[in-house]
């Protein structure tokens, strides 16, 4: 049973991805129920992906250009039209 | 309806903000953002007359600005050579020869609420995540925190899904061990 381990963490990374098969899916419920190793992987990655998933939507909510930036942006708009 | 004042130095007014917010969520450097933003109010000044109207000035100049990004990318990519071949398979490290693991996962209890909000896990994780390898970080970025979609990430960094796929498994693995020797087996959780 151990031996599919490697196999079955793909699994577990794909399905963040793309929805799996139904053949898919079974080999992977059938293996997380008897395999704690495997059942771990697969909470740890899912709790990362939610995280990083957070980090996109409040990173950059205050950012905004420099006065300098946009003053610099205003010159090469003029140089160069 | 085209307007007089419409124009590159007025969209660097009402929609420079918000466009430089777009390009540091994918591109996560000021400079580069900054050039981006540059570009693209120039490519829609000199496409202006194709501007149909149809949609707000905003929406069309996201447009343009997500094809100079994806650009950019895949210049970097191709530029720097940044391949990553399939056969070369470093997942191996985390498994033995009979494909069970080598170092097998461990529970962890936190919740992803209070990891996000505690700064010492977010910069654990930030250092984490730029210590994969190049190619993987692009495609772990743009999948796992900007949130792209699988179509434009493959077409952004020339792979096919496949090869996607296998590029995050490699990516999550190395990010579960670096976070679980970095944080969770420390236990400096606070």
């Amino acid at each position: 049973m151990r031996h599919a381990c490697k196999k079955i963490s793909q699994l577990a990374s794909d399905s963040l991805d793309r929805p799996l098969s139904l053949l898919e899916r079974l080999k992977f419920k059938l293996h997380l129920s008897m395999c704690s190793h495997c059942r771990d992987f697969d909470h740890n990655i899912k709790l990362i992906h939610k995280v990083t998933a957070m980090m996109h939507t409040t990173d950059y909510g205050q950012t905004r250009l420099s006065e300098k930036q946009r003053q610099q942006l205003h010159n090469n708009l003029n140089a160069i039209k | 309806m085209k307007k007089v004042d419409d124009g590159p130095h007025s969209w660097l007014h009402e929609h420079g903000d918000y466009l430089y917010r777009f390009a540091m969520s994918r591109l996560h450097n000021e400079d580069l953002a900054a050039d981006m933003l540059q570009e693209t109010l120039l490519a829609g000044w000199k496409g202006f007359d194709k501007f149909a109207g149809q949609s707000s000035i905003r929406t069309w100049l996201v447009g343009i600005l997500k094809h100079k990004i994806i650009d950019h990318i895949r210049r970097e990519i191709r530029g720097r050579n940044l391949s990553e071949a399939v056969e070369n398979d470093p997942t191996s490290a985390y498994f033995n020869s009979n494909g069970s693991w080598s170092d097998a996962p461990a529970a962890w209890k936190e919740n992803p609420e209070d990891l996000f909000s505690n700064e010492q896990f977010y910069k654990t994780l930030e250092s984490c995540i730029n210590k994969l390898p190049e190619k993987q970080q692009i495609v772990f970025r743009m999948r796992d925190i900007t949130g792209e979609d699988t179509e434009t990430t493959c077409k952004t960094c020339d792979v096919t899904s496949t090869h996607l796929h296998v590029l995050l498994h490699r990516a999550r693995l190395a990010l579960r061990t670096c976070l679980n020797i970095h944080w969770f087996e420390r236990g400096n959780r606070s």
